[in-house]
């Protein structure tokens, strides 16, 4: 192989070099854009969790008392009992759990949603912290309380101010803005776990449909294991019944709704038929390539190059063009991925996910997460489609072998 | 038959393509430094006949020895490998690669040799000298004139030390003054480094200059 007469190739037959590298980095930008789309979808599916730092969150729909009075469990949110939330703890895959108590309560004057956290849990509302604009957070055995922003707007609760709730009293520690946090189990007021649970089974209003004990819950936050999401749920459901509330990035995913978000297979196979109209049009330059210089060919062999040392030849100049078209095609993937990253995906909250009654403020109106599409190319990504379009130059010029041996040396003594 | 300074044998030699006998049972032999024509009416065979000789094609019947070696039979690429030690060619239409510069060319035969780019550029550029070319080392061929091109053709022919040179119509592509300067170009090779050269035509005129004129007709080569 000479690389000199490939460099030479190459740069005098311009059109031919441009149309062949051309048409195989198109093809390479395009599968690399296709799979950094829907990479990007996975990962905008996994924001809303990601805010409570969860993978999954679980919770049970059920029924709510004909009387809307005291603490009572929005309907998709009733009890989860101490002994079901130890077995989901023993399920394998799961690395971290938290839970909270999620509870309307209706106070003679006032209605309020109210969240029972563990102030101090990773995984799960805990990451209110960095959202207080005021004052400060729950401190860990204390009978505090925290209130969203606009609530206190609205209804003039200040720093220090008591609040009474279900009967009980609590001073106003902070005030924190969840407009800017998760959306997923959003309250008015936020107070330790503990509190809000004793508040729902000192109710007897929520005790007629759904019994609630000291150690249960409503809500539950998990992180798993990355590969083992999907199994963990199954288990999760599997314990609490079908009915049970099991969100995932996947279930996310579906709720978005893109064709790069509703299947693996959509990307695969809009990949697969990119890299084919690539290679179909590397190989037809190529094949191309070798009728057109059948004389030059010739004279190669005449002059005593063996088959492979031919093939060598335009083997190396195939590769260099697939290695060409790759690099180029990465820039154009690029491009394009700073292009799409400024287009904003509106990820849908199920209602169920964050309880309002309907006749609170903003109750019922659809709420979303809204993001910018993370697209990005990871190096692997780059990597792979970098040595793909070297293989797609490769295999072209091997198969062109074929060709290059029916030529014959004699094909030079022809005249025209 | 096969006498020791006989550089170029062929004994019966025949090629058919389907039912179109083109070569007809030739033989022949050509002597180390010998310079010999083959002339004959167009389509005759005389190019097939040269191609089976200089080792490019098998012949349907027959075998040909050349340097001593029986190159009918031989794999392709065995004969690539021979023409590249023994043979130079010299054809009608040039055929140098048009992407390749003037010097490129000549050393083309030299490029699957594992040797050092100083050195086919110096072996080149020297060739080119000879052949009054020292001005056009870096010219591609379409910038060359149809002589320039010829001689170009014939450096590349000589850039391996053949033993032998086959030109097939060397002066078909170009008018009579430039034709004439070829034929004195090979002239020149065969009078001062002895070269073998066996040079087809159809032109019995520039046949005439050759040491020995072998007649072809209809295939056959008439003695
Ligand atoms: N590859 C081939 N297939 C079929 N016929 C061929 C082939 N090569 C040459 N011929 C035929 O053989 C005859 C002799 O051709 P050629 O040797 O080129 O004659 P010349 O060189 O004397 O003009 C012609 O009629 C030509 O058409
Ligand atoms: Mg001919």
């Amino acid at each position: 192989m000479n690389l000199r007469y490939v460099f030479k190739e190459l740069t005098h037959q311009k059109r031919r070099t441009v149309i062949s590298v051309l048409g195989l980095s198109i093809g390479i930008a395009l599968f690399v854009i296709l799979n950094a789309l829907s990479l990007a979808y996975h990962e905008a599916a996994r924001a809303p969790l990601k805010e409570v730092g969860a993978d999954i969150t679980v919770q049970r729909p059920g029924n709510v008392p004909q009387e809307l009075a005291g603490a009572v469990f929005p309907c998709s949110a009733v009890t989860i009992d101490e002994e079901e939330i130890e077995d989901i703890k023993a399920i394998p895959g799961i690395r971290g759990m938290g839970k909270a108590v999620l509870l309307w309560i209706f106070d003679p004057n006032r209605a309020w949603i109210v969240l029972g956290i563990e102030q101090n849990n990773p995984v799960g509302p805990s990451i209110l912290k960095n959202f207080i604009t005021a004052g400060c957070y729950l401190e860990t055995g204390k009978p505090e309380v925290l209130v969203e922003t606009a609530y206190a707007r609205q209804f003039g609760i200040r720093l220090g101010d008591h609040v009474n709730v279900a009967g009980r009293s609590y001073p106003v520690v902070g005030l924190i803005d969840a407009s800017h946090a998760s959306k997923i189990a959003v309250a008015n007021l936020y107070l330790p776990l503990a509190e809000v649970q004793s508040i729902a089974a000192a109710s007897k209003n929520l005790q007629s449909v759904s019994p609630f004990a000291g150690g249960d819950a409503n809500l539950l936050f998990i992180r798993a294991d990355q590969d083992r999401i999907t199994t963990v749920a199954a288990s999760v459901k599997a314990i609490l019944g079908g009915k049970a509330t099991v969100a995932t990035p996947e279930s996310f995913l579906k709720l978005l709704g893109s064709l790069f978000a509703l299947s693996d297979k959509f990307t695969l196979a809009a990949s697969i038929i990119a890299m084919i109209i690539a290679i179909l049009i590397a190989f037809k330059t190529m094949a191309g390539n070798v009728a057109e210089r059948a004389r030059e060919i010739g004279v190669m062999k005449a002059v005593g190059w063996t088959h492979r040392n031919v093939t060598m030849q335009l083997l190396a100049e195939s590769v260099i063009q697939g290695f060409a078209a790759g690099l180029l095609g990465l820039l154009i993937a690029q491009a394009a991925a700073v292009a799409l990253g400024f287009m904003t995906v509106n990820i849908p909250i199920p209602w169920e996910m964050s309880p309002t009654p309907h006749f609170l403020p903003g109750g019922g109106d659809p709420l979303f997460k809204t993001l910018r599409l993370p697209v990005h190319i990871p190096w692997s990504l780059a990597a792979f489609a970098l040595l793909l379009s070297v293989i797609i130059g490769g295999l072209t010029g091997a198969l062109l072998g074929r060709h290059i041996s029916k030529i014959k040396p004699s094909e030079v003594l022809r005249h025209e | 038959m096969n006498n020791k300074s006989d550089i170029l044998v062929g004994i019966d030699l025949a090629k058919t393509y389907g039912e179109l006998a083109v070569v007809k049972g030739v033989s022949l032999a050509i002597r180390e430094g010998e310079f010999v024509s083959l002339v004959g009416k167009s389509g005759c065979g005389k190019t097939t006949l040269l191609s089976i000789l200089s080792g490019l094609e098998h012949p349907t019947r027959g075998q040909a020895f050349l340097n001593g070696k029986e190159i009918t039979g031989a794999s392709e690429d065995e004969l690539a490998l021979f023409r590249r030690e023994n043979v130079g060619f010299i054809f009608q239409s040039f055929n140098l690669i048009p992407t390749l510069s003037a010097w490129e060319n000549v050393a083309l035969p030299l490029f699957p040799i594992q040797m050092s780019e100083a050195e086919r550029r110096r072996r080149a550029t020297e060739l080119l000298d000879q052949m009054e070319l020292a001005h056009r080392l870096e010219h591609l061929p379409a910038a060359l004139s149809g002589g320039e091109k010829q001689r170009v053709a014939i450096a590349r022919a000589l850039i391996n030390h053949p033993k032998i040179v086959f030109a097939d119509e060397p002066t078909g592509n170009l008018d009579t003054a430039t034709g004439d300067a070829i034929m004195a170009i090979l002239n020149g090779l065969h009078r001062k480094q002895g070269m073998t050269i066996l040079m087809v035509t159809h032109e019995s005129e520039l046949a005439k200059t050759a040491d020995r004129v072998l007649h072809m007709q209809d295939g056959e080569v008439l003695s």
